[in-house]
């Protein structure tokens, strides 16, 4: 209610003012605050000495004096009270909701009359007539149908905060029933004045709070950076905000363009609410706009809500349109970028299978570890060995098995090597028989370096042992072959020599007596024996003696041939160089490299008709690991050298550079013989220059 | 080649037609030859003449073998120059034979290596019978 100031008239003025009845004077206040001094110089001119106005704040209690008349200035302040003094007399009367007259009381030392007033009024209020409610304050207040109670003073109905009031007023000697009655009634009409006053006062000032609401809200609504569009029942635009008008109001400029922007926006958002209000309350639906301004296709989410009147009849539709069109962009990327990865997973799903398949058929054991030494993956034939990965194995020899890894990997995993490989004895349940595997781990890093994974994989090296003792079987039983060849040719030979030497003798002896009609007959004869004497001689050659292989030193092989051959290289004035280095023994058959040696250097001498040097080099090369090396021996000469073509089939059986001088079985007995040997021969040669033969034997260090 | 033309050379091979043209080759130097194909008979003859040079295959009749031919006549003249001749020869043989300085000729035999080594042989008789000393040469192996 409007009046908090205390208003305090001086009587003389008040009285000149009265004309006509109280009630007259009461209806033209205007306002609420004009009713309490009407009222106060009534009652004054009434004929009582003093009036005064308390009111009563509801929220702290306070009951303070805010209008008097006559009353002087110091003596307001005594009446000040709570409403939970009961013992003060307008505490009381307040409390009781009835007027009543005091004697001399502490308050003043005069009779007082108090009265308290409430918001009433007889008829109910527009709310609560509209809501259809009995629950009206004022009238339940005029009606007094039960006591009036201080703090139910808001309406239940419109929450109208009510107003109550004490008006005390100081009473003449001699005052009768009469005169308080009539007192009593102008107060309660001054108070159904005031009751109808601040009724309208409540009502405009409830207008007043819903004005700045309504702007408040569409300040939000007009901030709001989404559309907002407010429609009726007809798809009719009530309100809407800038960033709505932006797509469905009609520019100010007015291009073709725009409006059909515009008008094609109006069409697509009515056909959206339509099908949203089919689809129900809080509907969504994607909605395609074209930007007026800017021309751009926007992409966005709607949704729409109904309004409803007081009444609960739908009077509306309020949609909201948040802008997707990055969200969408974003998510159309996410798909793109999901269907990437999905692919780049099958691919790497698809290297994951092959290599599984790889690992499968690798056919040696594979396991895999982590960096604590635990198995995590094993191949099928890993998995015989040391049971699958995922159930710890009740074998006991699995378990077994599994701790001699763990043993051997975690020392592994523990050291500075990258990769090992190192014999590791393993049980073998499938065969039952231990095997000492070959064990090759490597390490796979992490980005920080650290020890990820490390892989095993086992080789079983049985097998393998096997081959090689094979190999040197074969090779055993090649020489064996050969020597047994050589046998069987000397024995042949030898046989053959006999009847050749009588008829090479023969030949000879008949070389004066041979007409000379019968000359070429005669050195046909002669040449053919001379051949077949010399194949004779070779095949002889291959076997002169049954000897063993042994370890022999090559070098002392080679300066007992020269020995012999000296003399027949002066002869043909060949310079011999020879450079003998240190050697290791070889295990060989003297007799045979002995003969590959007079091969080769008479090979040579030929080769030089007119002289020239033959170089002869040993030396001993040192293999990969200590254990294994050569033994190289180099025959080079400066001769006549060997066509390419030659060089290629020098080593053929009756292949030969010497035309009828030459067996061409020479050099295809030194190949068998180096082959044996598991040695390498090798042949250079250039026209004019030379040739050069390298003989590599093995050797391995005992 | 021919400088001692009245040297007497025994030649022992159990093949009669090699042994023949042998020795027909020898008598065509001038070399008075005496040819046997048993090394009894030889062993019998070297009681009976004297040799300069004794020439004998390895393998003779039944098992016998040229160094028993060769032990005789060095039993009668030490210093008698003898060879082997031969299709093969073992090692141990060809070490027994230097050891005896007797000369190993590989058959098939170059007839003129076989006249030259003769002559040298005889010749190197010769000398040793002034000096005393005698030398082996190596043995010829052409391959």
């Amino acid at each position: 209610m409007a009046t908090a100031e205390l208003k305090f008239q001086s009587d003389g003025r008040r009285a000149s003012q009265r004309r006509g009845p109280a009630t007259l004077r009461l209806l033209e206040a205007e306002r609420s605050e004009a009713i309490f001094p009407v009222l106060l110089g009534e009652i004054v001119a009434l004929g009582h000495p003093r009036a005064m106005v308390l009111d009563v704040d509801f929220d702290s209690g306070e009951i303070t004096p805010s209008a008097a008349l006559k009353w002087p200035r110091h003596l307001i302040g005594k009446f000040a009270t709570q409403i939970w003094s009961t013992d003060n007399p307008i505490a009381g009367v307040l409390n009781s909701g009835h007027p009543a007259a005091f004697p001399k009381t502490s308050l003043h030392n005069r009779p007082l009359y108090i009265h308290p007033i409430f918001y009433s009024n007889k008829a109910l209020c527009w709310e609560a007539e509209r809501m259809r409610s009995e629950n009206c304050l004022a009238v339940q207040n005029a009606r007094r149908e039960k006591r009036i109670r201080l703090e139910e003073q808001t309406c239940s109905t419109c929450e109208m905060r009510a107003y109550a009031s004490v008006i005390v007023v100081e009473l003449g000697k001699n005052t009768t029933e009469a005169v308080l009655a009539e007192l009593a009634h102008i107060i309660e009409l001054a108070n159904r004045c005031l009751s109808r006053l601040f009724k309208v006062e409540h009502y405009y000032n409830r207008m007043r709070d819903m004005e700045i609401t309504i702007a408040q809200m569409g300040t939000v609504m007009q901030s709001m950076a989404d559309p907002v569009i407010l429609t009726d029942t007809q798809h009719r635009v009530i309100m809407q905000n800038r960033a709505a008008e932006r797509f469905f109001k009609v520019p100010d400029e007015m291009t073709e363009g725009l409006i059909r922007a515009v008008e094609l926006n109006n069409m697509l958002f009515s056909a959206a609410l339509s099908s949203m209000l089919v689809l129900g309350n809080d509907a969504h639906r994607d909605l395609t706009l074209v930007d007026a301004i800017e021309g751009e296709e926007m992409l966005f989410e709607a949704v729409s809500g109904p309004t409803f009147g007081p009444d609960g009849m739908q009077i509306g539709t309020v949609t909201v349109m948040r802008d997707v069109t990055d969200l969408r962009r974003a998510d159309q990327e996410l798909w793109l970028n999901y269907d990437k990865l999905r692919e780049a997973e099958e691919v790497v799903r698809q290297d994951r299978d092959r290599l599984n398949l790889i690992i499968e058929n690798v056919g040696d054991p594979i396991v895999v570890c982590d960096s604590a030494a635990r198995i995590v993956l094993l191949d099928p034939l890993a998995q015989e060995l040391f049971g699958s990965s995922s159930d710890s194995p009740s074998d006991a020899i699995l378990v077994k098995n599994q701790s001699d890894f763990t043993n051997y990997i975690s020392s592994f995993t523990f050291s500075f090597a990258e990769r090992e490989t190192a014999p590791l004895r393993i049980y073998n349940p499938a065969i039952k028989q231990s095997i000492e595997y070959d064990a090759r781990s490597g390490k796979i890093f992490d980005e920080r370096g650290q020890v990820s994974y490390t892989v095993t994989v086992l080789r079983d090296l049985t097998a393998l042992r096997k081959v090689e003792q094979l190999k040197v079987e074969r090779r055993m039983l090649e020489i064996e072959k050969f020597a047994a060849t050589g046998r069987l040719a000397a024995t042949i030979a030898h046989e053959v020599n006999n009847p050749m030497e009588a008829i090479k003798n023969a030949i000879y002896l008949l070389a004066g007596s041979v007409p000379e009609s019968a000359t070429p007959v005669y050195n046909i004869l002669k040449s053919e024996t001379e051949r077949v004497a010399r194949i004779v001689r070779q095949m002889l050659g291959l076997y002169r003696n049954t000897e063993q292989v042994k370890p022999v030193s090559v070098n002392t092989i080679v300066e007992d041939t020269l020995l012999i051959l000296t003399r027949q290289l002066q002869r043909a004035n060949v310079e011999l160089l020879t450079r003998l280095r240190p050697l290791p023994d070889a295990v060989i058959a003297a007799d045979q490299i002995r003969q590959v040696l007079s091969n080769l250097i008479i090979n040579a001498k030929d080769a030089m008709p007119n002289g020239g040097r033959l170089h002869i080099r040993t030396r001993h090369l040192h293999g990969k690991d200590e254990l294994h090396g050569w033994v190289q021996i180099i025959i080079a000469d400066t001769g006549t050298g060997i066509s390419a073509e030659m060089t290629r089939a020098i080593f053929e059986p009756f292949v030969t550079t010497k035309g009828e001088k030459g067996t061409g079985l020479g050099l295809w007995i030194v190949k068998g013989i180096i082959q044996n040997h598991a040695g390498k021969l090798l042949i250079r040669s250039r026209m004019g220059k030379g040739t050069v033969f390298r003989i590599d034997l093995p050797v391995v260090k005992s | 080649m021919n400088d001692n033309p009245k040297s007497r050379i025994m030649v022992v091979d159990d093949e009669a037609s090699v042994l023949i043209t042998y020795r027909l080759i020898l008598e065509q130097q001038g070399y008075i030859v005496g040819a046997f194909s048993k090394s009894s008979d030889a062993i019998r003859a070297l009681e009976e003449e004297k040799y300069d040079l004794v020439l004998c295959d390895y393998s003779l009749e039944e098992q016998h073998t040229g160094f028993e031919v060769i032990t005789a006549a060095r039993k009668r003249d030490a210093a008698i120059p003898a060879a082997l001749l031969t299709g093969y020869a073992t090692r141990d043989t060809a070490d027994e034979a230097g050891g005896q300085k007797i000369v190993i000729m590989f058959k098939p035999i170059e007839i003129e290596e076989f006249l030259e080594t003769t002559a040298k042989m005889l010749r190197r008789e010769d000398e040793s019978n002034e000096k005393s000393g005698q030398k082996s040469s190596g043995s010829q192996s052409s391959v």
